[in-house]
């Protein structure tokens, strides 16, 4: 990593974090740091401070600074923040996380006293220029970005054939512009990935194809089919081939443009208690661990595309 | 008789029965290859030394490394090798279906979605590859 200590905004000390209050029971917050933006070595040894042992040795395992700087932000990330919802002052090096049956990530609360297990879910997604982190309480959450500009190479029907329900490869197959067919794959992609890390039962235990996602505005048109470059805030619909009412009605979905560059697709289970569509509600900030946080929910920085409040 | 190293066996298959893949279903076809296949990519270094059948021809990894160099945009100076790990690499799930189509296209051949899943590094790919050529050519 690169000596660049442009950086002069400091932090006290690793443990004086500022705090933050739990998202509530159907609201989700969404972190996200601008790799870009954290340029200090100081700072990101302060990171790799934050890392046990397994966790330094997969960030240097991988082949690139690039690579490497984007996986230890997506750690030290996820510490913090989990670390900043405690009610007792935990350090980020202490958290303890393990894999559940399926392989998803979680957190293992034997090591946090005071604490009750279960009631806080994350997802961390990342992609060159952007890491994410999803925070929900009592209800699994799966997050996933992708940039933009994302070029796709192989032709997306075939894509999304191997992919994709019938329906929507029939949806994606009739946009006749290239360029919209490409963006609409990719919100659907990140749909599909969302939902599949939600679950957590990875790719070949979720039912990709039997799953129909998609948009439905005030006059039932869907995505693509919106004349205006920006996009209505619409619904997202989520409907099965097959009759079990455990994979779709319990699962909802949002859509959003992050920093202008990236499309966030977060998937959150429904609440027992509640099991009607509303839309999501979010609250997004960017941040810099130790730095700074700003609250961008509401700003350029994050426009709603579907699902949301 | 065979001898073998964690990366590489010499083999010579002696009789027909060696050739695992005859009369399976299409979909154990990673069985066919390590003969154990765990749902775990942290057990796939265990597995490898049980493996029986032949790793790929160099000119595959090869193949396959110059693929996974275009998809990923790796930078010269990054070595990939057989040993290399598509994660390590930077892979994310859409590289990785799209190293797969593109080992499609250029081997001929169609890959199990389960199968897909079983790979993590470029031998795994590679030796997918000449399993799936070979069961092709015998079919």
């Amino acid at each position: 990593m690169r000596m660049q200590c442009l950086d002069t905004k400091f932090f006290t000390s690793s443990t004086s974090l500022a705090p933050i209050q739990l998202p509530s029971r159907m609201e989700t917050h969404l972190w996200y740091v601008i790799p870009n933006e954290v340029k200090s070595e100081q700072l990101l040894n302060k990171y790799l401070e934050f890392l046990p042992k397994s966790e330094k040795e997969h960030v240097f395992s991988l082949r690139g600074d690039e690579l490497q700087k984007g996986a230890l932000l997506a750690r030290a990330l996820v510490r913090t923040t989990i670390a900043r919802y405690q009610i007792n002052q935990v350090s980020p090096r202490s958290l303890k996380f393990r894999k559940n049956i399926h392989g998803k990530p979680e957190v293992d609360w034997q090591q946090i006293e005071d604490w009750h297990p279960q009631q806080l879910h994350f997802n961390i997604s990342h992609t060159k220029s952007l890491v994410a982190c999803g925070v929900s309480t009592h209800n699994p959450i799966g997050i996933d970005i992708e940039e933009k500009e994302r070029k796709i190479k192989h032709s997306i029907s075939s894509f999304a054939k191997r992919y994709f329900s019938q329906q929507e490869v029939q949806l994606l197959c009739s946009i006749s512009d290239p360029e919209i067919q490409r963006q609409e794959f990719i919100k659907l992609w990140t749909l599909k990935e969302a939902y599949v890390k939600a679950l957590g039962r990875g790719f070949s235990g979720s039912p990709f194809q039997t799953l129909t996602i998609r948009s439905v505005a005030d006059s039932k048109e869907s995505f693509h089919l919106s004349e205006s470059s920006s996009f209505e805030n619409s619904d997202i619909v989520v409907e099965s081939l097959e009759d079990s009412a455990n994979l779709t009605g319990d699962w909802q979905f949002a859509l959003l443009e992050l920093v202008g560059s990236h499309y966030a697709a977060i998937c959150l289970r429904k609440d027992c208690a509640n099991k009607c569509s509303h839309p999501m509600k979010m609250s997004v900030w960017r941040t810099i661990p130790l730095v700074e946080d700003e609250y961008v929910s509401g700003t350029d920085s994050v426009i709603a595309v579907g699902g949301l409040m | 008789m065979a001898s073998f190293t964690a990366s590489s066996i010499s083999f010579t298959p002696l009789s027909s029965s060696l050739n695992l893949n005859k009369g399976l279903a299409k979909s154990s076809v990673s069985l066919s290859i390590n003969g154990i296949s765990f749902p775990s990519h942290g057990l796939k270094s265990v597995s490898r030394r049980f493996s029986v059948s032949c790793a790929a021809k160099p000119e595959t990894v090869d193949k396959v490394c110059e693929i996974v160099r275009k998809q990923l945009a790796i930078q010269p100076d990054v070595a990939v090798s057989g040993d290399s790990k598509f994660a390590a690499l930077g892979a994310d799930s859409l590289d990785t279906v799209e190293i797969v189509m593109g080992l499609e296209e250029e081997f001929g051949i169609s890959v199990e979605e389960e199968s897909a899943q079983t790979i993590a590094t470029v031998q795994d790919a590679a030796d997918l590859i000449e399993n799936l050529v070979e069961k092709k050519g015998s079919a």
